[in-house]
């Protein structure tokens, strides 16, 4: 069994393995460490495991990531019969910090998630989408129909229902932040106070709730394979964006384009042309990328009265340890994280690219965005409960 | 295995709580380190209880502090009673008390209502168990505050001075993820999530809370449940949802499951109207075999 000194030494630099895998573990955390493998069985490898998690973990979505590392740094010598020899690091404590910086050897999920990728077959099945129902106005079959499939004399109904959607999202947003009761609620320890002498409570003093304000950060893919929705979406974020002041709209493909002030102004087609110079509009995606770049240079504007929209449909080509990376960091800062998936609307489609698997347990919601009426449908998650 | 650890799991057998080495991990570490314990987990896995067989454990007493929307620290902390303040200064009218010995008066410890964290830090002899539960329903600025008391055990009242707790109270937190709770408190606490048990600890459970019901069906009901918490519901049914199903299971005098009986009793099992609709097709679908059949 090492030394006290060597496993103090060796939880220091294990903890550095965690931060590089993106778990902010804190330096007192280390120490509790240390004093939690004091109250368990050091020679019994499940043991140590449970009590270094319970410490050094502080929230679901690290798991993963904690038993990566856990498996790659703790060796346990498992002699035969009773000889076991305590546990030991994997690595020269010295090198470990830098050894471990950033990746780690893909885990046996992720392989699976990669096996999964190999087996799907891409490109979204449009032609079984409901054509005409009868019976139902021509507005509704457009809330329903997909946007892949609109021809091109409906393109101008569908913008307008896209902005009315909007500004009625925006309305629900909105009154949320008004106060909800007027004057507020009566302080009666400082009306005691200001009235002590009086013997009765004659002026009353009241204090107000603190107004909540929701804010919304939206980032719209617009790469190759979301062409045919990113037409529509934008148009939703244009319209959401200058109905409701507090939004910040970026896109990205292969890199990161803050778009807010492009989409200000009382025209879509200006927006629109605006929009197209900056644009970088094909080739892949690297969500993962995107979002760190967006964590690293607009972290600021996220805070926990911040619901974060993210439009996707999760084609990924970058690396899917970067995108649950960042997904973690940003859900740690965001109230609420969203993802709308235009391909959630086929009823085929599972979410197992492998980019959309390993963000998927860091999303609170995820939703189809395929047509109007699940934009609409939106309202009821735009909130921060 | 420590003494310690499987001590504490035995003993939260014995007070009939069905438990797994993490768990008595948690509060194995949570006793020792005396470090609050944060439990996260999806409605209905046990959290709470888990500090209820703490405080039957110790031997001591559960205290406890339910979070809402707009709590504050008047009603965590402490608040003046007010009504009696206000008889008092009543009557007092006419005496010839100065102001100063008036205020001294109304602001003395027979005036204090102890809320819940004060309770916890001036309780004397042992130290309880602080539940604080759903802390996630609270607001931000209720966590910061939270924070403060959490890390010295100790409060000021500007009128009669800082009262500091002897020893610190042993502290669970709950949260169901309704909100993203800070770090600065993540990091302050150790953490346990509690997931879904697994097929042979619900059956267990089961066996253990609902005595009527034979192993065949606890294993059928148990598989059952397993296999809809697959199916994408919008509110999936925990362990509470499973034992009162059992229990209706029982009354019926049940012994294993058909389709009609799960029909009959499927709003035990979920609670939503468009997750019946949804678990319904399922079934009608799939046949009550997909639902119960052993699946490895």
């Amino acid at each position: 069994m090492p030394a006290p000194r060597d496993l103090t030494r060796a939880m220091l630099t294990f903890g550095g393995v965690l931060r590089a895998s993106g778990l902010p573990v804190t330096t007192p955390e280390v120490m509790d460490a240390v004093r939690a493998l004091e109250a368990v069985d050091v020679m019994d490898r499940d043991e140590v495991y449970l009590g270094l998690r319970t410490v050094l973990v502080s929230r679901m979505e690290e798991l993963p990531a904690f038993d990566r590392c856990f498996e790659n740094f703790w060796r346990f010598q498992a002699a035969e019969g009773q000889e076991l020899d305590g546990l030991v690091p994997n690595v020269p404590p010295s090198l470990a910090g830098e050894e471990h910086g950033g990746e780690s050897p893909p885990s046996a999920a992720e392989k699976q998630a990669q096996i999964a990728l190999d087996d799907w077959e891409g490109g979204e099945a449009t032609d079984d989408e409901p054509v005409e129902v009868p019976g139902l106005s021509d507005r509704e079959v457009l809330m329903e129909q997909d946007f892949s499939t609109f021809p091109a004399e409906q393109l101008d109904e569908v913008a307008r229902l896209t902005v009315l959607i909007a500004k009625r999202l925006a309305r629900r947003i909105s009154r949320r932040r008004k106060p909800t009761r007027k004057g507020g609620v009566i302080d009666l320890r400082r009306s005691m106070r200001a009235n002590l002498m009086k013997g009765e409570i004659i002026e009353l003093r009241r204090r107000a709730r603190r107004r909540r304000k929701v804010r919304l950060v939206l980032l719209c893919d617009v790469s190759g394979s979301m062409d045919l929705y990113s037409r529509f979406l934008l148009q939703f974020l244009y319209a959401l964006q200058n109905v409701f002041g507090r939004v910040e709209t970026f896109t990205f493909a292969t890199r990161l384009t803050r778009v807010t002030e492009l989409l200000r102004g009382p025209s879509y087609k200006g927006a629109l042309r605006r929009l197209t110079e900056v644009r970088d509009w094909s080739g892949g995606t690297r969500i993962g990328e995107a979002i760190r770049e967006f964590n690293q240079s607009w972290g600021h504007l996220v805070d926990r009265r911040t619901i974060v929209l993210i439009l996707s449909d999760g084609w990924d080509t970058g690396e899917p340890e970067v995108l649950a990376q960042e997904m973690l960091t940003l859900k740690r800062r965001a109230g609420r994280v969203l993802w709308l998936n235009p391909l959630l609307g086929n009823p085929s489609y599972e979410p197992l690219t492998r980019g959309m698997a390993a963000a998927l347990p860091l999303i609170d919601h995820f939703a189809a965005a395929h047509n109007l009426s699940s934009l609409r449908e939106l309202a009821t998650h735009l909130t921060l409960r | 295995m420590r003494a310690e650890i499987k001590k504490i799991q035995e003993m939260m057998e014995t007070a009939d709580y069905v438990t797994d080495p993490a768990i008595a991990m948690s509060v194995h570490l949570a006793m020792t380190l005396k470090k609050p314990l944060l439990i996260e987990g999806h409605a209905g896995v046990g959290k709470t209880e888990i500090a209820k067989v703490m405080a039957r454990m110790l031997g001591t007493s559960l205290i406890r502090l339910q979070c809402y929307e707009g709590l504050d620290a008047a009603q965590a902390l402490y608040e003046w009673n007010y009504p009696k303040q206000l008889l008092h200064i009543k009557l007092e009218e006419g005496s010839t008390h100065s102001t100063s010995e008036k205020e001294a008066a109304i602001f003395s410890p027979p005036f204090l209502i102890r809320r819940p964290l004060l309770q916890a830090i001036s309780q004397p002899g042992a130290p309880p168990v602080l539940l604080i539960d759903e802390i996630d329903r609270a607001d931000e600025e209720f966590e910061a505050f939270l924070l403060e008391v959490l890390s010295d055990f100790q409060v000021t009242i500007p009128e009669i001075g800082t009262i500091k707790a002897t020893q610190p109270p042993y502290v669970i937190l709950t949260s169901n993820r309704v909100r993203e709770l800070s770090d600065a408190l993540r990091r302050r606490c150790l953490y346990m999530w509690i997931d879904f048990p697994g097929f042979e600890k619900e059956v267990r459970i089961v066996t253990r809370k609902v005595p009527g019901v034979n192993e065949r069906l606890a294993r059928e009901i148990s598989r059952f449940m397993e296999t809809v918490r697959t199916i994408r519901l919008a509110k999936v049914p925990g362990v509470a949802e499973t034992l009162d199903w059992a229990q209706a299971l029982s009354s019926l005098h049940a012994d294993h499951l058909d389709e009609d009986l799960v029909a009959e009793t499927l709003g035990c099992v979920v609670k939503d109207a468009d997750d019946v609709k949804r678990l319904k097709r399922e079934l009608a679908s799939g046949g009550i075999g997909r639902f119960v059949a052993a699946q490895s």
